[in-house]
């Protein structure tokens, strides 16, 4: 129903400029036609509640062979047998609908007005209902887009609703396969029924975390609200304030000047009590304003939410962080002493070096001194082995022919 | 004894860094583990060159005296000569010759002279060995340098010698450690250092360097650890200093996890011997006698266009056959990769990229 709201709202949708105009632009180049008068659900909708569609010179009607180019007003919808093959076969369960005036029947009229019928293609049986709009070029991510629509509605737990990090994980390693199932077309039947399963044993959460979203949007597009009314309330605030300024500023010159003419007294102490109670005034207005501002609240409830939010996720247990090298190796440190400098002729003349060109890629003479001193170090204490091991080092496979056998 | 604190378990004791190279696990031999390996590879080299010999030329073997485990090596060693020559004219620095000598030295430990010849598996050692010591050098520009020699020359026995190595190519190498030695020992204050010892400290590290080259043409790489390997070519240029910078180190090493005993001045010795008297290159007149019998003693099936060749070729072709049709069996013929033809013909009457643009 939401599909076509903007519309029932009054909101002008606009149609597809190509849709009229594409009768003389013969380009072969895909547009986006973008319209909400239809019947049919699905299709996927902008932030405006708007179904851009798919369109494409290239389109034709794989039943009557019609295309767009002889008829421009060709629209072209989409079955629910997504199918499996490549992108050009998949063209061919695109389902053409005629509004043009001058013919009457369209092919999904023909074939699905009487109920439900064989897709002529593949002959899976269709409803009329049950095509929708295309929106994307590529009908696998079409239908991708629909089965996570469609899982996102079930699949809704959260962080908060697991004890910690890996079960979370494995649910949304677990949510995956199920959508990489449905994709490819694995094993459907089983991974229907392991939704059908979920949706059994998860169904009091699932509404409570609908709702939680619900409550969240809502509590979102309060606060929204809220700033847009407090933004607006500030700007008349401020105009209203400008319009006092200028008006007392108004009198206060009219009085200045009739006192001038009036009074005998002198006139610059005359001129400048005026401007000391105007500044006075200007002053008062300032902290008035501070006071006002700083007694604003912000959307207590969108807080209360947000809070209630991070703490529970802080609740959870901490993920381990990941050591990638486990081994620990003595490196001889405690034999050697690197020290800051060293009279070493090889090192000459990267030391003297000041523009760094052997330094490339980072090197530095420190790592190839400390790397020297313990390679000095390192095995000096290792007696040599002594007679035959019984343990011979494995020799790497050799065929009768004597040769290192190649993988 | 409290109960409400227990002390943590103590930390195993941590394993010294070298031990976990290859270099440790894999490649240390002892002097006698290390002949047997040689002579038993030459063994079942020769007995299975043997009967190649006879299976296409019954009788033939008889009179054809085989290398033993000595020449092999001898011939091995020579080559390591012409490593060092290739990267003098290369201008290649030390670690791509040690490295080199090292693949050449293991290769022969798990291959014989007999199947591939030390002249080519050399080149493509030390082409290798540019690549795993982060020095590169264009193909072209090695084998151009290098006369009669082909880039395929070089390439074919890459994977080869990458695959006896076991593809460990990390080398600790002992001039490495000499230059450590000399870093410390020119500073510290040793009493019977001689004033001039910072300027004579270059030509001290030279001989020494010398003499660690020497050792690369020795096993004293698979018998000791590169540290000892240097520290007795340091010592064979100045004893004192040597003994003294042991001792330090020796003192040092009280209470670290690698005390370093006494038999380490033992070792030090031996291979201060080793270098002395095997460190030198091979006579030339030896070796052209090695390679004369080795022309004649090759594995048939490696030299190029002689019958036992032939019929390995064969032979191999057939089994990649076998298996090719195997894989096409297994995959069900006559499926196309790529799926099947599209029987949708192209439906615009119009060629819209064929336009006279006149809108």
């Amino acid at each position: 129903m939401s599909s076509y709201g903007g519309w029932l709202r009054g909101k002008t949708v606009k149609k597809g400029a190509a849709s009229s105009s594409s009768v003389n632009t013969r380009s072969s180049t895909p547009h986006v036609q973008s319209t909400s008068t239809t019947i049919y659900g699905g299709g996927i909708k902008d932030p405006s509640g708007r179904v851009t569609e798919y369109f494409s010179m290239e389109d034709q009607c794989p039943v009557c062979k019609s295309d767009r180019y002889l008829n421009p007003k060709l629209r072209l919808l989409v079955s629910t047998c997504y199918h499996k093959m490549h992108v050009l076969s998949i063209l061919l369960i695109l389902m053409r609908v005629l509004t043009g005036v001058f013919r009457c029947e369209s092919c999904i009229d023909r074939l699905f007005t009487l109920g439900p019928a064989p897709c002529p293609i593949c002959s899976k049986v269709l409803r009329k209902l049950a095509f929708s709009p295309q929106t994307f070029e590529d009908l696998e991510v079409e239908k991708e887009v629909a089965i996570r629509r469609r899982l996102a509605k079930e699949f809704n737990k959260r962080l908060e609703d697991f004890d910690d990090l890996r079960d979370y994980n494995d649910y949304l390693q677990e949510v995956e396969d199920i959508a990489f199932n449905l994709i490819n077309n694995i094993d459907v039947p089983q991974t229907e029924a392991k939704i059908q399963a979920y949706k059994a044993a998860n169904a009091a959460l699932t509404a409570a975390n609908i709702q939680r979203e619900e409550a969240y949007a809502l509590a979102l597009k309060e606060q929204e609200d809220f700033d847009r009314r407090e933004r607006e309330a500030r700007a008349a605030q401020l105009v209203q304030e400008q319009e006092q300024e200028r008006l007392e500023r108004e009198r206060e010159q009219n009085e200045l000047i009739s006192k001038l003419e009036t009074s005998g007294k002198d006139a610059k102490k005359l001129v400048a009590k005026a401007r000391l109670s105007q500044q006075k005034r200007q002053s008062a207005r300032a902290s008035e304003k501070s006071v006002l501002s700083g007694g604003m609240g912000f959307g207590a409830d969108y807080a209360k939410l947000l809070k209630a939010r991070t703490n529970k996720a802080k609740t959870s247990v901490p993920d381990e962080p990941h050591v990638p090298l486990q081994d620990d190796w003595y490196g001889y440190e405690d034999l050697y002493v690197l020290r800051p400098s060293y009279d070493d002729i090889f090192s000459e003349a990267v030391r003297k070096d000041r523009e760094g060109i052997m330094r490339a890629g980072g090197y530095m003479v420190e790592e190839a001194w400390n790397r020297a001193l313990r390679s000095a170090m390192a095995g000096l204490e290792l007696e040599p082995l002594v007679g035959l091991q019984t343990e011979e080092p494995p020799l790497s496979a050799v065929d009768a022919g004597g040769d290192v056998i190649m993988a | 004894m409290s109960v409400d604190s227990p002390s943590p378990a103590p930390a195993p004791p941590k394993k010294p860094l070298y031990e976990a190279s290859t270099q440790f696990k894999h490649w240390r031999y002892s002097q006698e583990s290390l002949a047997d390996v040689r002579s038993k590879l030459n063994e079942a080299a020769v007995a299975v060159i043997r009967q190649t010999f006879e299976a296409y030329e019954p009788g033939s073997s008889s009179n054809v005296s085989f290398l033993n485990a000595n020449e092999e090596h001898l011939l091995v060693t020579f080559y390591v000569t012409r490593i060092t020559q290739l990267c003098g004219h290369f201008r290649f620095p030390e670690e791509v010759e040690a490295t080199a000598a090292t693949y050449l030295k293991r290769f022969y430990l798990k291959n014989t002279v007999m199947d591939w010849h030390p002249k080519n598996v050399m080149l493509t050692a030390l082409f290798l060995a540019t690549k795993t010591t982060n020095n590169p050098i264009s193909l072209e520009a090695y084998t151009h340098n290098i006369p009669n020699t082909s880039p395929s020359d070089v390439l074919d026995l890459e994977f080869l010698i990458a695959q006896s190595l076991g593809f460990e190519f990390a080398v600790w190498h002992a001039h490495r450690a000499l230059w450590g030695i000399c870093l410390t020992s020119a500073l510290q204050q040793l009493p019977s250092i001689p004033p001039d010892y910072a300027k004579s400290q270059s030509s001290v590290y030279d001989t020494a360097l010398n003499h660690v080259r020497a050792s690369r043409l020795t096993d004293a790489e698979f018998l000791y650890t590169p540290s000892q390997i240097a520290l007795a070519a340091f010592s064979l240029t100045a004893p004192e200093i040597a003994q003294q910078w042991l001792e330090s180190k020796q003192t040092l090493s009280e209470s670290s996890p690698t005390k370093i005993g006494s038999g380490v001045l033992g070792s030090i010795e031996t291979i201060k011997s080793i270098i002395i008297n095997a460190g030198q290159r091979p006579e030339t007149e030896a070796v052209r006698e090695v390679d004369r019998r080795l022309r004649l003693c090759k594995n048939p099936e490696k030299v190029v266009g002689s019958k036992a060749y032939l019929a390995r070729k064969a032979e191999e072709e057939k089994k990649a056959e076998e298996r090719r049709s195997r894989k096409v069996a297994s995959t069900g013929e006559g499926v196309d990769p790529f799926g099947d033809e599209l029987d949708q013909p192209k439906p615009s009457l119009v060629d819209y990229d064929d336009d006279d643009d006149d809108d």
